[in-house]
């Protein structure tokens, strides 16, 4: 499975439920499964992504919410893993796309190419965590079946996108907010001049 | 209820009344005075722990695209830690955060290591933009913070609010 399959499985899975990509390959990998106003591309911050999922997961305790992430950029906020099992969301669900390198970069290899297990990492924070090598494999583990917090590690190989989503952050973030039920004008307070 | 420094009730109170319900911290020394008012007083405020300040940053984020209105409490040494989503997320998505800056390296500062960042923060929030306000006295703690969370939630913003040392190491009243 590459990762553009893999995030076809997420997307179909998520139905209308808000899905943050990290930054470069799986959010424009993201994009070409399927643009949709649910989705929150980030275009930086790179390890945030399981984060801002997390605050969306507390903040709407109805919806499911996904991440997208990178085995890299994981790493790169491994603390994320303990947070999400202190606090233990009940609809969260972090899908590491895992191809064992930084692919936006130029494809350097990741500890995760030389044994580096975030699914046992996972695990040892308290979050259940299972890996998935095959699309019906992935498929089983987001459907919804499966209690959440969950780290679904998918091992994927590189998949080359070719487009990419909207560079206007503010766009992306008020067509998101506007899509999941909190649209950014009602919350503007009125001022007094 | 045991009796907190007038500044930690100060901020404690500006938050809520500002509509902030969500608050995210790594903690420090002085803003556990805060955390314990929050606790004590505010019962409907959710308080979150985080491992880092950047990652604090970045749930405050997801707080707010669900329509939450969150404040982060961090150490000014810790706010190094959180500048890359500051930067890279919350100013270009302009997303609206309260930040409370517990201060180190200023006056009255023993450890040498506190210093340099101490000295750093306010330089580093104008080179990004964050408007940023000092707390001066205690009885000024409430409505300086609420101000700040005008700034933040009116302009879609981050706003901080710097709480000095020689306001945080005053002995509790």
């Amino acid at each position: 499975m590459n990762r553009l399959e893999a995030t076809r499985v997420v997307v179909a899975a998520a139905g209308d439920a808000p899905i943050v990509a990290s930054l470069g390959h799986p959010a424009y990998d993201l994009f070409a499964a399927g643009d949709r106003p649910q989705n929150f591309y980030t275009w930086g911050s790179m390890g945030m992504a399981s984060s801002i999922g997390l605050g969306l997961a507390l903040a709407k305790p109805e919806a499911r919410i996904f991440v997208v992430d990178g085995d890299g950029a994981l790493l790169m906020n491994l603390g994320s893993l303990a947070t999400i099992g202190l606090l233990g969301p009940p609809n969260l669900v972090v899908v590491v796309m895992d191809n064992g390198a930084f692919a936006t970069t130029g494809g350097q290899s990741s500890p995760t190419a030389h044994g580096a297990d975030l699914e046992a990492a996972a695990r040892a924070m308290g979050v259940d965590a299972a890996t998935a090598r095959t699309e019906d494999d992935l498929r089983a583990l987001v459907s919804g079946a499966r209690r959440a917090p969950l780290v679904a590690v998918a091992k994927v190989s590189e998949s080359a996108p070719t487009v990419r989503p909207p560079l206007d952050c503010v766009f992306i973030k008020q067509r998101f907010m506007a899509a999941i039920g909190n649209p950014e004008s009602a919350a503007h307070p009125a001022g007094r001049a | 209820m045991p009796e907190r420094p007038a500044w930690a009730a100060g901020v404690a109170a500006g938050l809520h009344a500002a509509g902030c319900r969500d608050v995210v911290y790594v903690p420090d020394n002085p803003l556990s005075h805060v955390l314990a008012e929050i606790g004590d007083r505010y019962r409907d405020v959710r308080l979150a722990l985080a491992t880092r300040e950047e990652e604090a940053v970045g749930i405050a984020a997801g707080l707010y695209l669900g329509g939450r209105r969150p404040a982060v409490l961090l150490q000014s040494s810790g706010l190094g830690n959180s500048l890359n989503a500051v930067t890279s997320l919350v100013v270009p998505y302009q997303i609206p955060m309260v930040i409370v800056v517990s201060m180190r390296g200023d006056a009255g500062e023993w450890n040498a290591a506190q210093v340099p960042m101490g000295r750093a923060v306010r330089p580093i929030l104008d080179a990004i933009g964050i408007t940023h306000a000092t707390i001066e006295s205690p009885a000024d703690a409430e409505r300086l913070v609420a101000l700040t969370a005008a700034t933040a939630f009116g302009r879609r913003t981050m706003a901080a609010c710097l709480v000095p040392r020689r306001i945080t190491s005053a002995p509790a009243p």
